[in-house]
């Protein structure tokens, strides 16, 4: 009984994965996508996110495999977390697309693409917006001590130097500024399940304002109980179950 | 015009020729017999021929009887040629002959009883024929040498053609050598071989005939033996009766072939292969007749592969003869698209036997398990093919990358040695993808053809390299990114002060400046002592002086050099100096004016005086 037990416990605890594992866990899951066992290429991809390897390339891969099962809000949910991940990049966003084709949805009356921060927030590298800014700041305050420092006749350079890092610091201290928006203040999610009821009250009988289907992509905006308040692009907003949304 | 003479002279021979046959009738024939060997065995038929030239009319021929031999075939055949004499006439010269294929009952030393002519003037009898006759099967000499001359060879355009130096017919067992059976020799069901001994893994091809000299209307059920110890293969399976001509020992009879079958055996040794049985129905409609015959046994020698230049790691299947190729089907391709390659090998021997080493690919290409396709292939009774193994390479980098060449020993068993099918090596350009066109879908792109799909409806592929690391954590979240933005804030800050700071610290302090300036007049003062006793009385006097006027300056905070001695007292006074100390200030200048500038005037008393008041000046000022 005891070893059925601790075998039982040793099943479902979480392995440590090195990266060649993890490397031979992505092949194999490559393979069995190859010769389309999808439910394990499905397997491979995910354990590997579970297990602190969810970067872009696997979060693709999840998001494409997902999409060859017809599981259009996993698709758009693992693909959304990948182009968040690595950017946006051409298959990204060759299989989102195709994913949108696929969904039930059709949001109307809202703004056809995604509004200016999030955009700005996608077009941007996070990382190196961050580091170009962080040099530019340091840049601009060392030219200011540097003024204090150095010779009369030199004074003007580093001025100058220090207009010109802070001029440039303002647009990238702007666009990380968007990834921080992106990140802190935008609760963005997909819609899991097949159909989910939007409601007009946080209650299981509330009126049921519209429908919403896998894979729409909709703004969270407070969560009561088992409910999260979500917002259509197009400004709808209703009750749902949280469980059928997943956050990006 | 020419005389005709010429048919004349034939027509005058013709006539002397028909003059003279009834001297042919008169003629004594010759009767005689022979055999074709000497030594046979009791397996082995040989040939008896009765010769009779010019046999008298009315004649009959008694052939030999004897329950030594058995009498397999009889053949009659007759010669006449015109024979000239030499004084004008001619004779017609009859031969008659008579063939009998026979064979031995037992061994030992037998005769074959003569033959007898019955004329009406006698009984002619050849002479006996002694024969001796061996156990089992005595090779015929003449035969050997009859047979080295080979059959002639017609060319043949596609002898190479799929299997390299193909130039084997099916070379069965000489229907010589085929034994007759002693019982049902008229109908016989014989298997045989090709050849006598292989290697392991080489083809031995098993042919069962029917032998017959009656009409053959079906074969009914067919049973072949179990060939334990080979991998076989159909070659060949008639599905309808097919007689050819053979002539079996010097008997004709028709053969029917039932089945051609591939053997490769698996292990060394001798293996045998138990008889086949056939239900056979003879004759035609309602005169038919069912009849059971069994077949031969046969045994075959099977060699084990020489050890001798066996490469290591041998696959043992690999045997025959092949030759490998490899085909790109592209030799450029876009990053994200896959290349087939097909590794094809071909030629002679078990095809599916056959291990071909897996294509390697260098790093940055990536290749899949392959998928085979064979395709079996049969030449002249002898077995081979093409297996095809077509490899899915999904390039993982752009860059040129070059496939090496792939090896397959083989043990070819024609020329007994080991040998090696390569390839040449095959360089792949793997190319960064081209720009996207932007069609709509459903709408050719200008320039191309109907048949171009819109790519935004295909799922785009996985991505077969991955950076194996965690979500990334942003920049600006992690611990250290705040502390480096101020960082520089606060070094400039730290610039800032410390340049307040050395600007305060270079404002000018009255009180202090008042104090430091009292220090220095004490240090000078303190100078001056060293001047009491040694130096001259100005110098002295002169450094308590300045002592004394640096102290007052830095104690009222005016200077007092440029003074007169009453402007000097004025302006103590109004700095609240009691007159005393004015007093005391004023003498004691006076004193050092006296003892610098009047001779004599500053002995050593003086100059202790003089610096004992300087220094209770200085000490009794009030701070």
């Amino acid at each position: 009984m005891i070893s059925l037990l601790l075998s039982a416990v040793l099943a479902q605890a979480p392995a440590y994965y090195s990266p060649t594992e993890a490397e031979a866990v992505f092949n194999a899951s490559n393979d069995a996508y190859a010769r389309e066992d999808y439910a394990k290429a499905k397997e491979g991809f995910e354990k590997l996110v579970g297990h602190g390897f969810g970067s872009a390339d696997v979060l693709y891969n999840l998001g494409t495999t997902d999409l060859a099962m017809g599981d259009l809000g996993g698709a758009v949910l693992a693909l959304e977390r990948a182009r968040r991940e690595g950017g946006p990049r051409e298959d990204i966003e060759a299989n989102l697309a195709l994913a949108r084709t696929r969904q039930l949805d059709k949001v109307v009356g809202g703004q056809t693409e995604e509004p200016f921060l999030e955009r700005l927030a996608l077009a941007t590298p996070e990382s190196a917006s961050a580091v170009a800014l962080l040099s530019l700041w340091s840049l601009g305050f060392l030219s200011l001590a540097a003024r204090r420092l150095l010779p009369s006749r030199r004074r003007g350079m580093a001025v100058a130097v220090c207009a010109l890092s802070f001029v440039f610091a303002a647009p990238v201290a702007g666009a990380v500024a968007a990834h921080v928006y992106v990140r802190r203040g935008l609760d963005e999610g997909v819609v899991l399940a097949q159909s989910l009821s939007a409601r007009e009250l946080p209650r299981e009988g509330g009126k049921v304002s519209f429908e919403v289907h896998a894979g729409l992509k909709v703004l969270m905006l407070e969560e009561s109980g088992k409910f999260v308040r979500i917002r259509l692009p197009n400004g709808l907003e209703g009750w749902t179950e949280r469980e059928g949304v997943g956050a990006l | 015009m020419r005389p005709r003479t010429g048919s004349w002279a034939v027509l005058a021979a013709l006539w002397g020729a028909l003059a003279s046959a009834p001297a042919l009738a008169q003629q004594r024939p010759e009767f005689r017999q022979s055999a074709d060997r000497r030594e046979v065995g009791t397996e082995d038929t040989f040939r008896l021929t009765v010769t009779i030239t010019n046999p008298p009319d009315g004649s009959s021929l008694k052939l030999p009887q004897t329950d030594d031999f058995e009498t397999l075939s009889k053949q009659q055949s007759t010669e006449m040629s015109f024979q000239s004499l030499g004084t004008g006439s001619s004779s017609i010269r009859r031969v008659q002959k008579w063939t009998l294929v026979m064979r031995a009952n037992k061994a030992g030393n037998l005769v074959v009883p003569p033959s007898e002519l019955t004329t009406s003037s006698g009984t002619i009898k050849t002479e006996p024929v002694p024969l001796t006759v061996k156990k089992g099967h005595v090779e015929d000499k003449n035969a050997d040498r009859s047979a080295a001359a080979g059959p002639m060879r017609l060319f043949d355009p596609f002898q190479n053609f799929p299997f390299p130096q193909d130039q084997d017919d099916l070379d069965e067992q000489s229907p010589q050598n085929i034994p007759i059976p002693r019982s049902d020799s008229d109908l016989f069901l014989r298997a045989t071989l090709d050849r006598d001994s292989v290697y392991v893994g080489e083809q031995a091809t098993l042919s069962l005939y029917i032998f017959s000299r009656v009409d053959l209307s079906s074969v009914d059920t067919l049973s072949m033996p179990k060939l334990e110890g080979f991998w076989s293969e159909d070659v060949d399976s008639p599905s309808q009766l097919s007689a050819e001509q053979r002539v079996v020992g010097g008997v004709p009879y028709h053969a029917y072939l039932l089945k051609r079958r591939a053997l490769f055996p698996v292990k060394p040794g001798v293996v045998k292969i138990g008889p086949a049985e056939a239900d056979v129905t003879t004759g035609f409609l309602f005169a038919g007749r069912r009849v059971h015959r069994k077949g031969n046994e046969l045994a075959l020698r099977v060699r084990a592969l020489p050890p001798a230049g066996r490469p290591p790691s041998f696959p043992a299947g690999n045997v025959g003869v092949w030759r490998l190729n490899v085909e790109p089907t592209t030799a450029q391709v876009e990053l994200g698209q896959p290349v087939t390659v097909k590794v094809v090998v071909e030629g002679r021997g078990n095809m599916r036997s056959v291990s071909i080493p897996p294509l390697q690919v260098p790093q940055g290409l990536r290749a899949f398990d392959p998928t085979i396709t064979d395709k079996a292939l049969s030449s002249k009774g002898r077995m081979g093919g093409r297996r095809t193994l077509e490899y899915l390479v999904m390039p993982q980098q752009t860059g040129t990358f070059t496939l090496p060449a792939v090896e397959m020993p083989y043990f070819d068993p024609e020329n007994e040695r080991y040998d090696t099918a390569r390839t040449e090596p095959v360089t792949v350009t793997v190319v960064g993808a081209a720009p996207k066109m932007a069609a709509a879908p459903g709408v050719a792109p200008e320039g191309l053809g109907k048949n171009v799909l819109a790519e935004n409806q295909t799922l785009r592929p996985l991505r077969y390299r991955a950076a194996f690391a965690g979500a990334a954590v942003p920049l600006w979240e992690r611990a250290f990114f705040a502390p480096l933005m101020l960082a520089p804030v606060a070094l400039w800050l730290g610039v800032l002060g410390a340049g307040f700071a050395r600007a305060a610290a270079k404002r000018e302090d009255p009180v202090a400046r008042q104090r430091k300036r009292a220090r220095a007049s004490r240090a000078r003062l303190a100078a001056a002592t060293q001047l009491q006793t040694r130096g001259e009385s100005s110098e002295f006097f002169g450094e308590v002086e300045k002592a004394l006027i640096g102290f007052l300056e830095a104690r009222m905070g005016f200077s007092v050099g440029g003074l007169t001695r009453d402007e000097l007292d004025v302006k103590m006074e109004q700095r609240g100096v009691t007159a005393n100390r004015r007093a005391q200030v004023l003498g004691l200048l006076d004193e050092c004016d006296l003892g610098r500038f009047a001779p004599g005037a500053g002995g050593s008393g003086a100059r202790e005086e003089a610096l004992r008041n300087a220094m209770e000046l200085m000490e009794d000022w009030p701070a």
